[in-house]
């Protein structure tokens, strides 16, 4: 039994030996591949390292040769500036130890002008001449420029002096106590300035001589005082060096109330003006679209209101004119600043003031409007002459019935800067503007 | 024709002053205003007589109408007497504010128990400008007329019955065409009777439709939200359509936001006093 029991565990341990053999192996193995795998790793980080390694080196390297190079070349001018330094060193020793001090104070100068010496007779032939000048000595010249231009020979000794102005008759406008004359050159070349010369009229039309003279005015426009309710005759003279032009034709200026002209460049194209500018028409033809033109740097197509400005002189005192109308004619008539928006009706801004007819078919209406608003009010007879009173320093605009000296309205507006009058038409119609009367007492009360 | 002075006080540089008198006209004892202004010290002055409306007396126009600085500027006297006769004890003439006592509605009342007193058309007319000539330094020549409402129908219906003698005519808010309007057929009636044609002699729309005269020049300033307007006891528009047909020179103003009352004379009187004084001082 003792021995089976031995064999038996003989056995078993042969079974348990097998299988440690077994185990070990297993094991082995297992080691193997593990230690294959590692070999396999260490090699990659090798790699790895070593190729990083070589690029950073590489950029490093870079980096170290730019700026090795970047050194030479402060290096380089380092040695150029120190060159010049020792330059400038020696040019400043050079002029320290020269003997002549004043060589060093030495100036550029241009020459003086040489003189021309007077013509020597038998200096000259048909085609040639011979011109010598002289030259101060102390001058150094390279060289000499001469110019010569012939002289005409039918050239009047006294051409220097300027030609008569032109004045200006339309442009030309007058109140009780000044007058804006205005002239043309009448000159290519230019002038230093202009004389006005003024002479009052006598009674019997005699002209008494000159009583007054501005001089110095250096543009093509002068304002003048004068007194009222008198005539004066006026003239300009162009200056130059040469001396005084001839005198201008004259004008008659009339100190009895304000005078003015249409400004006709400012008339929407529907309108067309008397030859003696002071009647307008708006005629029933269609649109004239072809007469389109910029004016102020506003087309006149835009211009609502048929309408026309007039040139009222640029003082800020009273002023008087009267407008004729028929019964039935629809009219605007008052006053504007010259930039007055032509694309909107007159009086229907806050930069003109007028007063305005229109014929309803049952009755006539009256509005004095500014700003688009007018008062409400009746007149039972409809004026066809009415006078119209500016007061610049009042600050009224006053409207009559002049055939029955009727007050009709004020506007009491501070004006800003000059007006303008204006004369508008709403329907086809005509209208005449009369000025140069004397405002009757009961207008400016 | 002995006047007492009731009343005066400086003012605008020159003296408002308050008078009574025994009137001949009105039988009664009346007073009246009267400004003088300071040309009045050192030369003769123009007149302008002023006629007050419904329930007023001589007081209302010298304190509320601011009138006496522009009077004092052009030298114009300012007269403005009562608008009725007082004190006459007349049955029945303090009922209404409208018709007796402070509604004389400037006629001569031909109906008992109105026609003894009640001639106020006469009276401003007459027996006033005489009086008012014989005391104080006036041009007799140069005399206009205006007023409010009831007076604004009294000096319309005196320049148009005397052509010539009124320099200047305005008026505020006034009755215009009064046959037509509650206001003036109460007051016909009662003091003209029942004969409607009697009543065209004192109506201003009826005369302007017949009048020949001198030219006039009227001015008429009317508020707009003024509610006798609304009421139609004005009816300014029949009367613009009659001076608009005969030619008769009117500048009729609507003045927007003022009503009926002294504010709104209060702001335009300068325009008036003006309007006068073209006139009065030509």
């Amino acid at each position: 039994m003792t021995r089976n029991h031995l064999q038996g565990k003989v056995a078993e341990m042969e079974n348990f030996a097998g299988h440690l053999e077994e185990i070990f192996l297993t094991v082995e193995e297992n080691f193997g591949r593990r230690e294959q795998h590692l070999e396999q790793h260490y090699n990659d980080v090798l790699q790895t390292l070593s190729q990083r390694y070589d690029e950073r080196a590489a950029g490093l390297e870079e980096e170290k040769k730019s700026k090795l190079e970047a050194l030479y070349r402060q290096l380089l001018a380092c040695g150029q500036a120190l060159d010049a330094s020792k330059e400038l060193i020696e040019t400043a020793q050079e002029i320290y130890r020269s003997r002549d001090k004043r060589l060093f104070l030495k100036v550029c100068v241009s020459p003086s002008a040489p003189v021309i010496n007077p013509q020597m007779p038998n200096s000259a032939t048909q085609t040639s001449l011979r011109v010598c000048w002289s030259l101060f000595s102390d001058d150094t010249v390279e060289y000499y420029e001469l110019y010569y231009r012939p002289v005409l020979e039918d050239m009047p000794a006294d051409s220097t002096l300027p030609s008569p102005p032109v004045i200006k008759q339309r442009e030309c406008t007058s109140c009780p106590e000044a007058a804006l004359i205005r002239w043309e050159s009448g000159n290519t070349n230019p002038v230093d300035s202009y004389n006005v010369e003024l002479s009052e009229m006598g009674t019997d039309g005699t002209e008494s001589g000159v009583t007054e003279s501005i001089v110095a005015v250096p543009t093509c426009q002068c304002l003048i005082q004068l007194q009222t309710g008198r005539r004066y005759l006026i003239s300009v003279r162009a200056v130059n060096i040469g001396g005084p032009s001839d005198r201008s034709d004259v004008i008659i200026v009339s100190t009895t109330g304000t005078f003015f002209h249409l400004l006709e460049e400012t008339a929407h194209p529907c309108l067309s003006i008397s030859e003696d500018g002071f009647t307008m028409f708006y005629g029933d033809e269609e649109f004239p679209f072809y007469e389109c033109k910029y004016v102020h740097c506003v087309c006149v197509c835009t211009y609502r209101c048929v309408a026309v400005l007039g040139d009222l002189i640029p003082v800020r005192g009273r002023h008087y004119w009267e407008v004729e109308v028929d019964d039935g004619t629809e009219f605007r008539i008052g006053v504007a600043y010259v930039d007055t928006e032509r694309s909107s009706y007159l009086g229907a801004n806050n930069t003109s003031w007028c007063m305005r007819h229109i014929l309803t078919p049952t009755r006539h209406k009256y509005e004095f409007l500014h700003n688009g608003w007018s008062p409400d009010l009746r007149i039972t007879v409809n004026p066809v002459r009415i006078g119209v009173a500016l007061d610049y320093e009042r600050g009224t605009l006053s409207f009559f019935n002049v055939d029955l000296e009727q007050h009709l309205h004020t506007f009491h507006c501070h004006f800003q800067s000059y007006v303008h009058p204006c004369f508008g038409l709403d329907n086809p119609g005509a209208l005449t503007v009369h000025n140069s009367i004397e405002a009757p007492e009961y207008t400016f009360t | 024709m002995a006047l007492t002075q009731v009343s005066s006080n400086k003012c605008a540089g020159g003296f408002q002053k308050v008078f009574e008198h025994d009137s001949t006209e009105l039988k009664c004892k009346m007073k009246f205003a009267v400004y003088l202004p300071p040309k009045a010290e050192t030369g003769k002055c123009p007149v302008m007589y002023w006629l007050s409306g419904l329930t007023c007396t001589e007081q209302n126009f010298i304190t509320k109408a601011g009138s006496q600085l522009a009077a004092a500027e052009h030298g114009i006297i300012i007269v403005a007497p009562d608008t009725s006769p007082r004190g006459c004890d007349i049955e029945g003439e303090n009922e209404s504010w409208d018709f007796g006592t402070g509604a004389g509605f400037y006629v001569d009342a031909t109906e008992e128990p109105w026609k003894t007193n009640y001639r106020m058309y006469s009276y401003v007319t007459e027996e006033l400008p005489k009086l008012i000539n014989a005391n104080f330094p006036t041009d007799p020549d140069r005399t206009s007329i205006s007023g409010h409402s009831m007076g604004g129908h009294g000096a319309l219906i005196c320049a148009l019955k005397n052509p010539g003698k009124y320099k200047a005519v305005s008026a505020f808010a006034p009755i215009c065409n009064p046959v037509q309007c509650p206001w003036g057929q109460k007051a016909f009636s009662g003091y003209l009777g029942s004969d409607r044609s009697t009543w065209e002699a004192y109506d201003a729309t009826v005369l302007a439709a017949s009048y020949s005269g001198p030219q006039l020049d009227i001015l008429i300033d009317q508020g707009r939200d003024d509610q006798f307007l609304s009421a139609s006891q004005l009816l300014p528009d029949n009367l613009i359509a009659v001076c608009s047909e005969k030619k008769i020179p009117v500048v009729f103003r609507l003045q927007p936001g003022y009503d009926h009352s002294y504010f709104f004379i209060f702001s335009f009187m300068n325009d008036h006093i003006k309007h006068h004084a073209k006139f009065l001082n030509a």
